[in-house]
């Protein structure tokens, strides 16, 4: 057996072991000289490092273990395992502190060279959420730039999805194993992930899906990406630990404004006021992080003929065509925050009856540029 | 010796002839009683004993049996009393032989010999006048109830002694005995139609919610289901309330159906002769299947039987028990319920419109996000109480805005009921002419397999309906409702043909669960 693939199959035994901490695996791993030096030593070279319940642990659970058996179910699976010490090992995460001794992986990792943003966002975001998410990943996904994000229900799972249906590449990092798809709704985005992107975690495979694991994963998602993009969030969520993780590890953060009435903001607007940068489009986006990464810009293909549309643009561009001017109209007063008939009728100036403004809506409804979000409720596609 | 006496027994809301065989003979003192009886038949032994002693007519220490034919039948409730001690007495020579001829009695004795109270008047009479009997004696509380059968000459009576005296008086001095009671059906409805405006919740007092009125408007011409959803205190048991007084109003016919189940469930009023009024039910959101539906071990008729010709009004829908609402399935479908219990099987109508509220999620702010902090499981959880089949079998949904204050203040007065239900009536009468000679009475009624008769659609409609059904993802049950609703909208409007403006309102009060589950769109 190849020195390498030996080594990797004494690392996966080593990883797996889930009662050990980052830090730790990396002194372990120093102090014995490699996971293939961890498992010869004996218990007292792990003391140096582990407590005596650790050691105790350590040394049922390799009982336990077969080494080859193990490593090959891995394989089959298709889960790669990749060290701090490899080549492969992604660049962006050696850089921050307290980097993981180890990634699994499962499908292949992005090019070290292509840019990469991570989006994230509110779980239960709104209708301007999801248009955003979706836009900024379908966006991202076209001009080449890798989008990282957790897989979540919401925002996360709506840009990743639009950015490989875009054709460009994504990349999930999960709180769970690999082979765990958590949330089992994103079932569909996992396998794409899986297929046509990578899904990466730091948990050995098996390990569900738990409240705790992910802060830690959280760490990830932006020591993957050159800059994050909060999309949604409220003033208490989730999503602002990523940020604090973000800022700690020196990455770029961009937010995406939001109106102040909106709950779902707040979380954006006061990052906003605590001096993050704003998010107007894409393609800005894009150039700022290519200005940033200064030498990694001219290994990228340049994408020409960049459809420059931001949010505004489209908008304006897609009312007037083949719509009446009673729909324009109607097109108008709609926006992404849902709107009842009334609200609708009186935006109109009371010009029409509420049957009229039925009709109306429910004709930009067809058209499916409209959509009616609960019986009275009315908001634009996103 | 041996006599017959006539009394009446239910089942379901109907009725069947009962003769009560009393025979007194010589042997071992004794009282028997048989003929399928449940408890509180039996008890009328003691009851009868003791009620003919103390007005002073004692019991001759002999061997009394009474039969309660047909046998095979079980007999239920308490107004067999008054016709065993009819018979007792007429056994014992107390009253000429014959004198109880074409007579039926019915009701309950005190143990003053005083009477009480039966159940289910109405449809006793009715089949005693269809089999020939002409008069009846009945408890005074039930009289009037008793005089709305036509041909039938009915004694309102208080006491077994003047029941007595009656029997013993000749034909042509019977009135001075008891008193004879007669009703106008005619003035009785008249005076509901007056009362109606005063008395009833009126449309006129809902400020805003144009959607929910019109929504219930529709439903009431077309009688179709309604779901309303809404924040709490949208005034959504508000407007639940003020339909039945939109519907047209119950005609004789209806009314003496309605009359049977409320009489039957032994719910009429002290001197009450008809339910006048639709009925609007609201049970609580705690009741049992047994309750809603009917049953027990004798069957009773449920809420959705008192409901009949009706609202049957379910607030917080999604609380409801489950088992509850999914035993309304059958009856929505069949407008009757069939109950088998021990006691005997029984079908009781159950046509009524069922009108639901819930809230659209468990804290009542969806979609408003500001406000609303429920998540998607928390929402579908919510909404997964109620079961598709019952949203299935309802055409329309509207939803309800909170009210603000401003409205409230300056909101000017809607339309009255009364303006509406003209309208209401229009659409029936179309609708009436429409079905002449077949099963359906209302376009809510359209089975699918009929839909494309009576809800034909023109070629630009056709194409309307296309790019409706792909754009909504519609199922085809959600396309037949909308057709179905789209006709009522266009009877309404006294439109012929059914117009893209009618399909677009149906389309818009479509009700679906896909509202609540655009998170995983």
């Amino acid at each position: 057996m190849e020195n390498k693939e030996r080594e990797k199959m004494y690392a996966c035994w080593l990883c797996s072991f889930p009662d050990i901490g980052s830090r730790q695996l990396h002194r372990l791993s120093e102090v014995c000289g490699g996971p293939e030096g961890v498992y010869l030593a004996d218990r007292k070279k792990w003391r140096e490092v582990l407590s005596e319940a650790q050691a105790e642990r350590l040394k049922e659970y390799t009982g336990k273990w077969s080494l080859e058996e193990k490593y090959y179910e891995m394989l089959e699976e298709g889960i790669a395992l990749v060290t701090f010490g490899e080549e492969g090992y992604p660049k962006r995460l050696r850089d921050i502190p307290d980097a993981p001794y180890c990634v699994f992986v499962r499908g292949r990792l992005p090019s070290e060279e292509l840019p990469a943003v991570a989006v994230i966002g509110a779980r239960e975001c709104s209708e301007y959420g999801r248009y955003v998410a979706g836009e900024l990943g379908a966006a991202l996904g076209k001009l080449g730039a890798v989008v990282v994000s957790g897989m979540a229900k919401g925002i996360d799972g709506i840009s990743q999805t639009a950015a490989l249906e875009a054709g460009g590449f994504s990349l999930g990092v999960l709180g769970s194993g690999v082979d765990i798809c958590y949330p089992a709704q994103n079932r569909r985005l996992y396998d794409q992930l899986a297929e046509k992107g990578a899904l990466v975690s730091t948990y050995p495979s098996g390990t569900p899906a738990r409240p705790h694991n992910f802060p830690p994963r959280n760490r990830i998602v932006s020591g993957m990406a050159d800059a994050v993009v909060v999309v949604e969030a409220r003033i208490k969520s989730g999503t602002l630990i990523t940020v604090d993780m973000a800022l700690e590890q020196g990455r770029e953060v961009y937010v995406v404004p939001g109106r102040v009435t909106d709950r779902l903001s707040d979380g954006c607007n006061r990052l906003i006021r605590q001096g993050a940068g704003v998010f107007l489009n894409p393609e800005s986006l894009f150039e700022e992080i290519l200005q940033m990464g200064e030498n990694k810009k001219k290994n990228i293909i340049k994408h020409k003929n960049v459809h420059k549309t931001s949010p505004e643009q489209k908008k304006e561009k897609a009312v007037p065509e083949h719509l009446s001017e009673e729909l324009a109209q109607v097109y108008g007063v709609l926006d992404f925050s849902p709107k009842t008939l009334d609200e609708i009728g009186q935006a109109l100036g009371g010009r029409y009856k509420e049957k009229q403004i039925i009709s109306f809506v429910m004709q930009l409804c067809m058209e499916e540029l409209a959509l009616q979000i609960s019986p009275g409720h009315f908001c634009l596609r996103g | 010796m041996y006599s017959t006496v006539f009394s009446g027994a239910l089942q379901g809301v109907s009725a069947y002839l009962v003769s009560v065989e009393v025979d007194i003979a010589n042997g071992l003192p004794a009282f028997l009683m048989v003929g399928s009886l449940g408890m509180e038949v039996k008890e009328s032994r003691e009851r009868v004993t003791v009620a003919l002693k103390n007005v002073g007519l004692n019991m001759p220490p002999r061997r009394v049996t009474v039969n309660l034919s047909p046998a095979d039948r079980r007999k239920e409730g308490t107004a067999f009393d008054l016709p065993i001690a009819v018979g007792i007495l007429e056994s014992m020579g107390m009253i000429p032989r014959g004198a109880a001829d074409g007579i039926l009695f019915l009701g309950e004795l005190g143990l003053n010999g005083e009477l009480k109270k039966a159940r289910g008047v109405l449809p006793i009479v009715q089949a005693a006048a269809a089999g020939g009997i002409g008069q009846c004696i009945v408890p005074g509380v039930n009289a009037r109830e008793a005089a709305v059968v036509p041909g039938m000459r009915v004694w309102e009576a208080g006491n077994i002694l003047d029941i007595l005296h009656f029997l013993l008086a000749d034909p042509g001095e019977r009135e001075s005995m008891l008193s004879s009671v007669s009703v106008d059906t005619g003035a009785l409805f008249m005076r509901a139609g007056d009362r109606e405006n005063g008395g009833r919740p009126d449309f006129g007092e809902v400020t805003g919610q144009e959607s929910a009125r019109r929504a219930a408007e529709i439903a009431a011409a077309g009688f179709h289901n309604l779901l309303m959803v809404g924040p709490p205190g949208a005034g959504k048991s508000m407007i639940a309330k003020r339909i039945p007084g939109i519907l047209p109003p119950l005609t004789l016919e209806e009314s003496l159906e309605v009359t049977s189940v409320v009489s039957v469930a032994g719910l009429m009023g002290e001197g009450e002769a008809l339910v006048t009024e639709r009925p609007f039910r609201s049970p609580h959101h705690t009741i049992s299947q047994a309750a809603l539906i009917g049953g027990s071990i004798v069957p009773r008729p449920g809420m959705i039987s008192l409901a009949h010709r009706g609202v049957l009004f379910l607030d917080e829908l999604p609380e409801f028990q489950r088992i509850a609402l999914d035993a309304l399935r059958q009856p929505l479908e069949d407008r009757s319920v069939h109950i088998s219990r021990v006691g005997g099987n029984v079908t009781y109508p159950s046509d009524f419109m069922l009108v639901c509220a819930m809230n659209p999620c468990p804290c009542g702010f969806y979609p408003d996000k500001n406000r609303c902090r429920c998540s998607r499981t928390q929402i579908g959880k919510y909404m997964g109480k109620v079961s598709g089949p019952i949203l299935d079998r309802i055409d329309l949904c509207v939803e309800l805005q909170s009210v603000e204050y401003a409205s409230l203040r300056n909101g000017t007065k809607g339309e009255s009921s009364a303006d509406i239900r003209r309208r209401v009536e229009q659409a029936r009468q179309i609708q009436k002419d429409r079905f002449q000679g077949t099963r359906y009475r209302f376009n809510g009624d359209i089975e699918a397999s009929a839909i494309e008769c009576y809800c034909m659609l023109r070629e630009a409609e056709q194409r309307c309906m296309e790019r409706l059904y792909t754009s909504l993802q519609l199922s085809a049950r959600a396309y037949h409702r909308i057709l179905r609703v789209a006709r009522t909208i266009a009877d309404l409007d006294e439109a012929e043909y059914i117009g893209t403006e009618h399909l677009m309102e149906a389309a818009c009060y479509r009700p679906s669960l896909e509202y609540w589950s655009q998170g995983e769109r």
